[in-house]
C-alpha cells in the first residue's frame, strides 16, 4: 500500500516538473512573433551592406602599421575601436595579396608589403568585425544579449552568405584584394603573421 | 584575499565542485570517469539548445519552449543518459572504465560539435543567466548549488546503504560481490549520478557565460580527478570522502586565482598544478604503505 503512494507521489512531482519546464505554442504564432519583434537581421543588413561595405574608413593595412608603429596613440583613437578599457584594439583593414595556400578555410596571403596573412573564412565568431565597424554603439541597446546578438547575427551573414559566394571561384595562385578586422595591441611590434576576419573578399 | 576575490574564487570552482562530487563516487568504486568533460559540453549544448530554439515540429504545426527549468531537466537527463551508457558499456562488456569513458569522451565532443555545428549558443536570457552569475542571501547562486549537490552526495555516501556498497565494491569487488550487492546495478546509479554531477556542472558554466560554447567542459575532467585526488581519495577505490574532495577543488582553485594573481606564465601554473597532483599521490601511496 505504501508503495502506491510513493508512486503517486512521484507521478504528481514529475507532472509538475513537466508542466513548470514546457509550454506548447502553435509554431506558426512563434514565427509571426519572432518577425513583430526586432528584426536583428535587417538592422544587421543595413549596418553590414549600407555601412561596412561602403565605409570609406578602412585603412590600407601597411598604412596602419607604419602608422602603429610610428605612433600607435593616433593609429588607436583615429582608426582602432573598442568596448571600454583595454591595451588593444580592433582596426578595419584592407590590402590585397596573391594565395598561396588555402587550408580548413584558411587563405594564406602572400601580401607584397605585408608577408603572410592569414583570411580565416571558417571560423568567423566573436565581436571582431562588430567592434571593428564603430558602427554599433552598446548604448542603442536595452541589453547586452541584444548587442552581442548584433556580433552574431553579423558574423551569420558574413559566413554564411557573403564569404561562400565570395570564395566559390577563388584558388590558389588567385590575386584578391580583401577588407576585415584585425586585432592590434598598443605595444604591438611584430606584424606578422596577421590573421584577418573578413568582411569582404573579391577576385582581382 | 578580498572578499570579492573570494567569492570570485567560490564562483569559479563552483562547477569543479559539482563534477568532482560525482567523479569521488566513481573513483571511490575504483573507477575513473574522463567523459565528464565532454557529458558537460553536450548537456550545456542541448540545454542552451532547448532554451533558445525549443523543438519544432513543422508537420504538426507545434511549437514546445523550454522553460529554464526546463532545460536545466533536459541537461541532467542528457548527462544521466550518457553516465548511465557509460555504466551499462562498463558492466555490460566488462571494458575497463579507463577505455569505456575515454571513447564517450570523444563521443560526446563529437555529438556537440554536431548540435552546435561548432558554433556557440549564445543569449540564453537573464533568468538562465540569474544561475551562473546572481547572488542569494550575499552568496554567489553557483556556490548555493554546489552546496546543495555535495550535500546531497554527502548525505548518499554517509547514509545510505547504496553508498555504503559504493565504499565496499571500491575496497573489494569480490568481496562485495559474494556478499550479496548487485555491482553492476551500483555501477550503473554511479556513472548516472557523475553525469548528472557533469550537466549541473555544464549548466552552471553555460549561464556564467550566457552561452553555450562547443569546446566547454574541455578537459575539466582532469581538474576533477585532480581534486579528487588532492582531497584523499584513493585511486585504488574505497577510501576518501566527499569533504576531502571539496578541499581539493579549493584547493585547486586557490591554486589557480593565487599564481594568476602573482602573474605566474600560464605554463608554469600548468607545472606547479601537476607536482601537487604528484605530490598527493605519492601521499596517498604512502599512507597505504604504512597502512
Amino acid at each position: 500500500m505504501k508503495k502506491i503512494y510513493i508512486y503517486i507521489l512521484v507521478i504528481l512531482i514529475v507532472a509538475l516538473l513537466g508542466y513548470k519546464s514546457v509550454y506548447f505554442k502553435k509554431l506558426s504564432a512563434v514565427k509571426n512573433a519572432q518577425k513583430e519583434n526586432f528584426d536583428f537581421k535587417a538592422f544587421v543588413d543595413s549596418i553590414y551592406f549600407k555601412g561596412i561595405l561602403k565605409s570609406k574608413k578602412n585603412i590600407a593595412l601597411t598604412d596602419l602599421i607604419s602608422l602603429v608603429q610610428t605612433n600607435s596613440e593616433m593609429a588607436f583613437k583615429e582608426h582602432g575601436n573598442r568596448l571600454g578599457i583595454g591595451n588593444s584594439a580592433f582596426f578595419m583593414i584592407e590590402s590585397t595579396g596573391k594565395i598561396f595556400d588555402i587550408k580548413d578555410g584558411v587563405y594564406t596571403i602572400a601580401d607584397k608589403k605585408n608577408g603572410i596573412i592569414y583570411i580565416d573564412t571558417k571560423y568567423i565568431f566573436g565581436n571582431a568585425i562588430r567592434d571593428a565597424s564603430g558602427l554599433v554603439k552598446l548604448t542603442d541597446f536595452k541589453t547586452n544579449s541584444q548587442f552581442n546578438k548584433v556580433s552574431e547575427s553579423l558574423n551569420d551573414i558574413i559566413r554564411n552568405e557573403v564569404i561562400p559566394k565570395a570564395i566559390k571561384t577563388i584558388k590558389i595562385g588567385d590575386s584578391i584584394a580583401f577588407s576585415g578586422a584585425i586585432k592590434l595591441r598598443k605595444n604591438q611590434n611584430l606584424f606578422k603573421d596577421i590573421i584577418v576576419i573578413p568582411s569582404q573578399i573579391k577576385l582581382q | 584575499m578580498t572578499s570579492t576575490n573570494l567569492w570570485n574564487v567560490l564562483r569559479q570552482i563552483s562547477v569543479n565542485v559539482c563534477i568532482s562530487v560525482g567523479m569521488t563516487l566513481v573513483v571511490l568504486m575504483a573507477g575513473i570517469d574522463l567523459s565528464v568533460g565532454s557529458i558537460l559540453g553536450l548537456s550545456a549544448a542541448i540545454c542552451a539548445g532547448l532554451l533558445k530554439g525549443g523543438l519544432s515540429f513543422e508537420s504538426l504545426d507545434l511549437f514546445i519552449g523550454f522553460t529554464v527549468l526546463g532545460g536545466i531537466i533536459a541537461a541532467m537527463l542528457v548527462g544521466m543518459a550518457l553516465g548511465l551508457f557509460n555504466g551499462w558499456v562498463i558492466t555490460k562488456f566488462s571494458i575497463p572504465p579507463f577505455v569505456a569513458t575515454l571513447a564517450m569522451l570523444t563521443i560526446g565532443r563529437g555529438l556537440t560539435m554536431l548540435y552546435t555545428k561548432g558554433i556557440p549558443i549564445s543569449n540564453l536570457g537573464p533568468n538562465f543567466e540569474f544561475i551562473g552569475s546572481g547572488w542569494f542571501l550575499g552568496i554567489p547562486v553557483p556556490v548555493w548549488i554546489s552546496l546543495v549537490m555535495v550535500l546531497i552526495v554527502v548525505f548518499l555516501t554517509n547514509k545510505t546503504t547504496f553508498g555504503r556498497y559504493i565504499y565496499a565494491i571500491g575496497g573489494n569487488e569480490k568481496a562485495a560481490f559474494l556478499s550479496g550487492i548487485n555491482i553492476n546495478k551500483v555501477k550503473l546509479a554511479v556513472y548516472g549520478i557523475a553525469g548528472v554531477m557533469a550537466a549541473v556542472g555544464g549548466v552552471l558554466v553555460t549561464s556564467r557565460l550566457n552561452s553555450a560554447q562547443p569546446n566547454a567542459g574541455m578537459s575539466y575532467e582532469l581538474d576533477s580527478i585532480a581534486a579528487v585526488v588532492i582531497g584523499g581519495t584513493s585511486l585504488s577505490g574505497g577510501v576518501g570522502t566527499v569533504t576531502g574532495t571539496v578541499i581539493g577543488a579549493i584547493i585547486i582553485g586557490v591554486l589557480n586565482n593565487g599564481l594568476v594573481l602573482l602573474d605566474v606564465s600560464p605554463f608554469w601554473q600548468q607545472v606547479v598544478k601537476g607536482i601537487v597532483i604528484l605530490l598527493a599521490v605519492i601521499i596517498d601511496k604512502m599512507n597505504q604503505k604504512n597502512k
